[in-house]
């Protein structure tokens, strides 16, 4: 490596490590957490334990807003406070800082993921006991079930971040970015839902709509309810999530690395 | 130091800058000086890549582009307005960007923010906010230092505590590039002129060319001026006559007080006749857009 690349390596590494200060002094990387375990204790009552443990408590919903809600303020955040000059040249270049946002909130959300397993976990060894080994879905165990439901949960929020990623490279206000990037994925998701109920004869096409794709994590815990909605199997949702989500973090750095600052 | 060779800029097809050079060399502090819109700010944001460019950037020898920035580890700038995260202290600020800790405690104690460092910066006043934003771009022992109005809402007490300490960096070698719109503030710290207008650069010279300015003559006032005129021209000293004011040699300046104070006429003005650095720099700006428009 010549020294001019260990140099980029070494901005690039600094770049990081200044994302994750900041991301980690910010008062909502820590309260959302809270929140996601106090809402995750709403449900610990609900009867159908097998269930709940499989969906970790239903942290998805909740995960999904945190992560729109941290992940719209990523970019507005430096467009508000005129840091984003700073931010660039300070970094190796443009895509550097864009795909260390990404990287970022993608270790956070996967580290609220990991929070929800072990709060699942927890409750399973205290007030809730289930059995782990015994086949519930899919022909496979319990814990099996809990931890591809997780799995899955992180490819739907990641194609959620990514998505909120290019409404927020297009907006620099924090309000009106958090506001845009909600109304755009729950909106989004309900009218993708209801045009897909309708039995159209559109069906065939619309079924590949981004946000059919983000009802990936309750088609796999609850499959013969949200088969007829998506009227995807599970794998083509995974793999459609999984195409949407390079797609839109393409088109989020393409806006990014053209927009003036 | 720093380097810039045919560099055109362009904000969509419109090229903004148009085939500028010129080199900023250690030590030197240069001031970016032109009207508004002139692309000071463009300029200031091309060198740090920051902005779609043609020709060559060096820093060092090392090339900048919009994709590669490894040159400017040792550059520090602060452009339009500070970089401050709000729900981060002074002191975290900083820490963002510091690589030695001595260092960052050096420019806290010399920008004298030691008493509020610690609060957090989104109760800052105007003036704390532009004093860590010069701050964190003297952070680790910048060879170049780029300051976009770098006196924008700074007391007196602080802007003379910001020039000196600009003149104390030069001196051990860091080359600054300053824009401000405050002629006067800048004409006391910089060594060498860039003046812009239109985004061609008109005037790259040591502002000693411009501190030379025909101060040859004085301009000359009294509270009786008929009675000056006639008792300088009984003793044979040339005189022109300019408004209400006589215009003399430089050289003649003590004989004509001497002369004044003996007749018991009271001076009331002996200035330098001849433009002040701003009038310079006005009357250059007026003749390059008088020419354009001839174009």
């Amino acid at each position: 490596m010549t020294s001019s690349e260990m140099k980029a390596v070494n901005i690039m590494k600094t770049s990081l490590y200044q994302e994750f200060y900041k991301f980690s002094h910010k008062k909502i990387t820590w309260v959302a957490p809270m929140l996601l375990l106090g809402y995750m204790a709403l449900w610990i009552a609900y009867p159908m334990t097998r269930l709940m443990t499989m969906m970790t408590y239903d942290s998805s919903d909740a995960i999904n807003l945190i992560v729109i809600i941290v992940g719209s303020t990523m970019f507005s955040m430096e467009f508000q406070n005129n840091t984003i000059l700073t931010l660039i040249y300070k970094s190796s270049s443009k895509p550097t800082v864009y795909f260390n946002k990404f990287i970022t909130i993608f270790v956070y959300d996967v580290l609220l993921h990991a929070l929800s397993l072990a709060f699942t976990i927890v409750i399973a060894l205290t007030i809730r006991p289930v059995a782990w080994m015994k086949v519930y879905r899919y022909n496979q165990p319990l814990i099996i079930n809990m931890l591809s439901t997780t799995g899955i949960d992180v490819l739907t929020s990641v194609l959620i971040i990514s998505l909120v990623f290019v409404i927020s490279t297009m907006i620099n206000s924090n309000a009106v970015v958090i506001t845009a990037s909600m109304a755009v994925v729950f909106f989004g998701e309900a009218i993708s839902t209801d045009f897909m109920n309708l039995d159209s004869s559109l069906a065939y096409l619309f079924k590949w709509n981004p946000f059919n794709m983000t009802l990936l994590t309750l088609q796999y815990s609850n499959y013969p309810l949200y088969h007829e909605t998506t009227l995807l199997t599970n794998l083509q949702i995974s793999l459609g999530a999984l195409a949407y989500m390079l797609t839109f973090l393409g088109v989020g750095y393409l806006i990014f690395r053209k927009k003036r600052f | 130091m720093l380097k810039i060779d045919h560099m055109n800029t362009f904000i969509g097809r419109k090229r903004i800058i148009k085939d500028v050079s010129f080199q900023v060399l250690p030590g030197s502090i240069v001031g970016l000086i032109g009207p508004n819109g002139a692309g000071k700010t463009t300029i200031m944001k091309t060198i740090l890549g920051l902005t779609k460019f043609t020709g060559n950037i060096s820093v060092e020898n090392q090339a900048v582009t919009e994709n590669n920035h490894a040159a400017l580890t040792r550059v520090g700038a602060l452009i339009e307005h500070p970089a401050i995260y709000p729900f981060l202290s002074g002191l975290e600020n900083l820490k963002l960007y510091s690589l030695d800790e001595d260092d960052m405690n050096h420019v806290v104690s010399l920008l004298r923010m030691n008493e509020y460092i610690n609060r957090k910066s989104k109760g800052y006043s105007l003036g704390m906010k532009q004093k860590l934003g010069i701050a964190i771009a003297l952070l680790n022992k910048p060879q170049l230092v780029i300051l976009d109005e770098p006196m924008n809402g700074l007391d007196i007490e602080v802007t003379i505590l910001v020039r000196k300490i600009i003149k104390q960096y030069a001196a051990q070698g860091t080359a600054f590039l300053i824009s401000s719109h405050v002629l006067g503030e800048l004409q006391k710290v910089m060594t060498n002129v860039l003046l812009i207008t239109e985004g061609q650069i008109i005037v790259d010279k040591p502002i000693d060319e411009f501190n030379q300015v025909n101060h040859k003559h004085y301009k000359l006032l009294t509270d009786d001026m008929p009675a000056t005129e006639q008792l300088l021209s009984d003793n044979r000293i040339s005189i022109e006559k300019e408004d209400h004011y006589l215009v003399i040699s430089r050289n003649d300046s003590y004989k004509i007080q001497d002369f004044l104070y003996k007749n018991h006429i009271r001076l009331v003005e002996l200035t330098p006749k001849g433009m002040s650095f701003e009038q310079a720099i006005v009357s250059l700006v007026d003749q390059q857009r008088r020419q354009s428009h001839a174009e």
